[in-house]
């Protein structure tokens, strides 16, 4: 007998179909409701359609409660006789063939979006008219659009391409690199290099500040873009993680984020104590731009400490960016001084169906559990490495790049501070 | 006057109509929903009490359903668990004896039967535990909660 396949093992669509509806433009004229019952039981019916309309006279809102079709139905589980199903092209269905109307989809599902019809007893729940809704059609505020979410990802796609472009620069073509650069009257240096070389020279050289100052600056200006677009090691992570099949976990006394300013500060210590630059001699971006070049294509055992840092991918994604980075504590600490955030918005966010953005999320620091809440959770910078991967997958617009006083997250009126 | 009400949803549930085929039991979900599935609680068992005149108000097998249409649906004679179970339910209700329903935390309304309640939970045991603090909601007060929050 085939064992029963849990809902990660299933094949998942890549664009899952669903319908967005704006609150702002509904006036609750339920012509929505009409045409579905009219497609649900052959006449003008509201109380047997998909969709139901609810008002809040108060306030003088309405609300559209539609089915989301998640990408991990909580219904397909509770539904006892299996009668629930998502399709390859991502519409959740219920096989009306195997469907005893117990209504046990509607206590699973969060926002009770299957309907019982009070007349013929049934359930009722949108399958988005098999990739035509009528009710989109009809809407004559155009206040339910039909999407697919979003085709192309361009931030992916020049993500990519930054990363690459600046690895094969730092690691192959510039030639001392990233961890000090000079050509002519640029120079640039890695920050966490810097302050080992004050600390085991005992000198502070203006240069080298100097040129460390071009990568605060960026990090000042946009967070810590180094880490998720220019870092050559975080490159090497990132293909690493395409190829893992599955993660292990973390060990729990392990998980401090707190690790990578107590190891900054042993590098410097270290640097301080033994009168070199105790770090950068094991440093994984450093042994990287030093591998290739004139010394020679691998330096032997020192090379070594880039696939043993990549190994700790298995455990979590970038966990050594994580957990232990020392440059990037230099960038984080510099970050709290950052001009821009991260925000996501829970109103706009679909919550329950989705929480794709935490998935996403490289350094883990988005909050799903908080988030299907309803809480904007909030996203430390200092942690963050601006990959932008959650901006870019966001099918709802929540997830939004903001400057650092601006206060409205999307989906609230820019009137009410939060 | 709770003979009188007793026989009323009886009849109107045609419980004397019953041949006992047993196809009400082949259709309900109830099998797959609980590992303690027995005769007494089935749809065929219940009606069998019903017609013997048992006490099935007080009888704590009337709160496994989760009144669906299944049974009703494939029976030859048109009699109605669900009504005869729903009926038996209100008269519980207003004669205050133990029920065992999940009351609404935001509306106090007896929504759901218990035990289907912890079968959900049983089928979605991995979600967080913030996720399933919806279940304590009627359906109502969840969209409106929901609207509360969105719109």
């Amino acid at each position: 007998m085939k064992e029963k396949e849990t809902l990660s093992d299933r094949i998942m669509p890549r664009r899952h179909p669903f319908i967005l509806f704006d609150p702002e433009k509904c006036t609750g004229c339920t012509t929505c409701e009409m045409v579905c019952s009219q497609r649900n039981v052959l006449k003008v019916a509201p109380l047997s359609a998909s969709v139901a309309i609810l008002r809040d006279e108060e306030k003088g809102k309405n609300f559209a409660v539609l089915c989301q079709h998640c990408r991990k139905p909580l219904c397909i589980e509770a539904c006892p006789t299996r009668a629930i199903d998502k399709g390859e092209d991502g519409i959740v269905r219920i096989d009306k063939l195997f469907c005893v109307e117990c209504g046990l989809c509607i206590m699973a599902c969060p926002e009770a979006a299957p309907l019982r019809d009070h007349k013929t007893k049934g359930i009722n729940k949108c399958d988005l008219c098999d990739g035509d809704p009528l009710c989109v059609k009809y809407c004559p505020e155009k206040a339910l659009t039909f999407t697919r979410g979003k085709g192309f990802r361009w931030i992916k796609g020049l993500r990519w391409t930054v990363q690459l472009v600046s690895f094969l620069l730092l690691v192959m073509i510039l030639v001392g690199t990233f961890c000090s650069f000079t050509a002519g009257g640029i120079s640039l240096a890695c920050p966490t290099g810097v302050l080992q070389n004050i600390a085991s020279s005992r000198t502070i050289v203006l240069v080298g500040i100097a040129s460390a100052f071009v990568l605060l600056v960026l990090t000042v200006l946009a967070g810590r873009l180094f880490c998720g677009w220019i870092c050559p090691f975080g490159f090497i992570l990132d293909l690493v993680d395409k190829v893992i099949p599955k993660r292990l976990g973390w060990p729990k006394f392990l998980e401090n984020r707190m690790t990578k300013y107590g190891v900054l500060a042993g590098a410097v210590g270290g640097s301080y104590a033994l009168g070199f630059q105790a770090f950068c001699t094991v440093c994984p971006i450093g042994t990287l731009c030093r591998s290739y070049g004139v010394q020679g294509f691998f330096k032997g055992a020192e090379l070594a400490i880039v696939p043993a840092l990549a190994g700790l991918e298995i455990g979590r994604r970038r966990a050594w960016c994580r957990y232990f980075c020392p440059v990037g504590a230099v960038l984080g600490i510099v970050a709290t001084l950052r001009l821009v955030k991260i925000v996501i918005g829970a109103k706009k966010c679909k919550k329950f169906s989705c929480v794709q953005c935490a998935e996403v999320c490289p350094v883990g620091i988005i909050d799903g559990n908080l988030l299907r809440e309803g809480v904007s959770p909030n996203i430390p910078m200092t942690e963050c490495i601006m990959c932008m991967r959650c901006v870019d997958r966001c099918p709802y617009d929540a997830a939004k790049i903001r400057f650092r006083w601006q206060k409205g997250v999307p989906g609230v009126p820019k009137d009410t501070t939060l | 006057m709770n003979a009188d009400k007793l026989d009323d949803i009886k009849r109107s549930a045609n419980v004397y109509g019953c041949v006992e085929c047993g196809r009400c039991v082949a259709a309900c979900p109830m099998v797959d929903m609980y590992v303690n599935f027995s005769i007494e609680m089935s749809p065929r068992g219940v009606i069998k009490k019903a017609l013997m005149g048992d006490d099935l108000v007080r009888d704590g097998n009337i709160w496994y359903c989760t009144e669906c249409n299944a049974g009703t649906d494939v029976c030859p004679q048109g009699v109605s668990c669900r009504d005869l179970i729903r009926g038996l339910r209100q008269i519980a209700v207003e004669e205050d004896v133990s029920t065992n329903f999940n009351y609404c935390a935001s509306c106090h309304n007896p929504f759901v039967p218990l035990p289907a309640e912890t079968f959900v939970r049983k089928r979605l045991k991995s979600e967080p535990e913030n996720v399933l603090d919806v279940l304590n909601l009627c359906p109502a007060c969840r969209r409106e909660n929901y609207m509360m929050r969105n719109a």
